[in-house]
């Protein structure tokens, strides 16, 4: 009974947290502080568990998932609403199509795919952003956000890769 | 950080087609915000008016390092700063004196022309507790909402000058969009000339000046206040000077966003001009000693050329011109009733 128990909670931990990355990520990208400045986009973070948890755990970081830690991040960032979520669902799509790909990467090319996959991203909400608006905005604060975000994706993944072998890793046998 | 040295699941969990139905989701979100942004407005006041004790308490420590940080390099410099503020002290008090007296000599002439005197400005002062800076959206948050009297559209400034609008106004908390937001858009009049035009922020710390007239010229070191066109900003915030960039120009803002901790929200609104009701007195014909004009007769809807022409009175006089006033020309009778300008 009691491994019984165990093995549910240790299963509905594992469920839960890709997402609770995603939903800290959030929170940590909209904190209203900055180290960088003003002039500096905060990082792109909530893209960054969506990218992990896709690749190697598709199951716990469904497409419902990416969208939903979108249109979080779409309100706690003051923007217009379903904006970053369409763009995170787009590179879910292509991250979907290209896993194996992706998957192989390693070392830089690890890092490498991740701008592949920030630069779709914030490609994506660049050009809905230029539809929503209706006019062709200058490029230059997307390019920033890109390139934050990636240099930034390296300690992240660290931490990402952590909680996967100690938490989640293990448990991948259970299903 | 090998990818490949994990084992991927590849339990897809029939990803494709919640693929398709999220992404038509996702395109439905977006055109209903475009048509609906109150309803993710309110949701966004919420979740700020619920996120307000973390802020506030997070704030004073974060703010602090980053004082701290940003002052490391200024500790070589600090004799030559203090050297250059203080002579930068006094002139200012010259220019201070001097506006003190422009500003006497100002209410007088006011006086003297019975000028309408300025709308009054209340004010509410409250405390930056968070910075936001994301593609396309800078922004401030405020310890003050609503329950303090700040309504969305109101002006903040900052001790130099003008800094942004609210754009967001929650119980306890408030958004500002600052004007170098890519969304913001403000009247201005360039002084001397005051030539109008929008000031419009492209995220860079220096805003774009749009819908200038050609004819205009402007000078490096022109003052732009605000122009109070639209009746949603008052007229004459300091705001900052022209600087010239490229071929263009740009204004370099006196407030700066970056340090600035207390700002002032300014509630400006200006009362729609309330006209004094009129009694019979008050008419012109009235006043020309003549009793006024019957209502002309309740009559069935007619064609305009079978409508009757009204005779007039019989004792009907033409008024004799008022003596040192020339008569006006169209209406002017009406506009010689007291109490209508």
């Amino acid at each position: 009974m009691e491994h019984a128990n165990n093995f549910f909670g240790s299963r509905f931990l594992a469920t839960i947290t890709p997402v609770s990355c995603g939903v800290i990520a959030v929170f940590a990208a909209n904190l209203p502080f900055s180290f960088l400045g003003p002039w500096v986009p905060s990082p792109l973070y909530a893209l960054m568990p969506v990218y992990f948890w896709c690749l190697v755990r598709p199951d716990l970081m469904s497409p419902v998932w990416a969208f939903m830690i979108g249109v979080l991040h779409d309100m706690l960032s003051g923007g217009p609403p379903g904006i970053w979520a369409a763009s995170f669902v787009a590179t879910y799509a292509v991250i979907d199509r290209q896993r194996d790909a992706f998957a192989g990467l390693s070392g830089v090319g690890a890092v490498l795919g991740f701008a592949a996959a920030a630069l779709i991203a914030c490609g994506a909400a660049y050009f809905i952003f230029d539809l929503y608006h209706w006019r062709v905005l200058p490029l230059t604060p997307y390019i920033k956000e890109f390139a934050v975000t990636v240099l930034f994706y390296a300690p992240v993944l660290f931490v990402l890769g952590a909680i996967y072998r100690h938490l989640v890793g293990p448990l991948r046998s259970d299903f | 950080m090998a990818n490949g040295s994990w084992r991927i699941a590849r339990t897809r969990g029939g990803a494709h087609l919640p693929l398709v139905i999220v992404a038509a989701l996702a395109v439905a979100l977006i055109l209903f915000g475009k048509a609906q942004s109150s309803l993710f407005d309110r949701a966004r006041e919420h979740v700020m008016d619920w996120m307000k004790p973390v802020l506030v308490a997070t704030h004073g420590p974060m703010d602090g390092f980053n004082r701290w940080v940003g002052s490391i390099g200024e500790i070589f410099s600090v004799y030559e700063e203090n050297l250059k503020l203080k002579e930068e002290n006094a002139r200012l008090r010259q220019w201070h004196n001097t506006a003190i007296s422009m500003n006497e000599r100002l209410k007088r002439y006011q006086l003297l022309l019975h000028a309408v005197p300025d709308p009054a400005l209340s004010s509410v002062v409250a405390r930056v507790i968070g910075r936001a800076s994301h593609p396309f959206l800078q922004t401030l948050i405020l310890d003050a909402g609503s329950t303090s009297g700040i309504k969305p559209g109101q002006a903040v400034v900052d001790s130099r000058g003008m800094i942004g609008r609210i754009f967001l106004a929650g119980e306890s908390t408030s958004w500002v969009i600052l004007l170098t937001d890519l969304n913001s858009r403000v009247p201005i009049a360039v002084m001397p000339g005051n030539a109008q035009a929008i000031m419009a922020g492209d995220n860079s710390p220096a805003p774009t000046i749009e819908t200038l007239s050609q004819s205009t010229q402007l000078k490096t070191g022109d003052q732009v206040v605000s122009s109070g066109d639209g009746d949603i900003l008052p007229a004459g915030l300091p705001i900052g000077v022209i600087v010239a960039d490229g071929s263009g120009y740009r204004v370099a803002l006196f407030a700066d966003q970056t340090t600035t901790q207390d700002v002032e929200v300014l509630d400006f609104k200006k009362p729609p001009e309330q006209l004094p009701v009129l009694s019979p007195k008050d008419l012109p014909v009235t006043a020309a000693g003549l009793p006024p004009a019957a209502p002309p007769p309740q009559q069935p809807a007619l064609s305009p050329t079978l409508a009757p022409v009204t005779a007039p009175p019989k004792n009907a006089v033409k008024p004799a011109p008022v003596a040192n006033k020339p008569a006006p020309q169209n209406g002017g009778a009406d506009n010689d009733a007291p109490g209508i300008e």
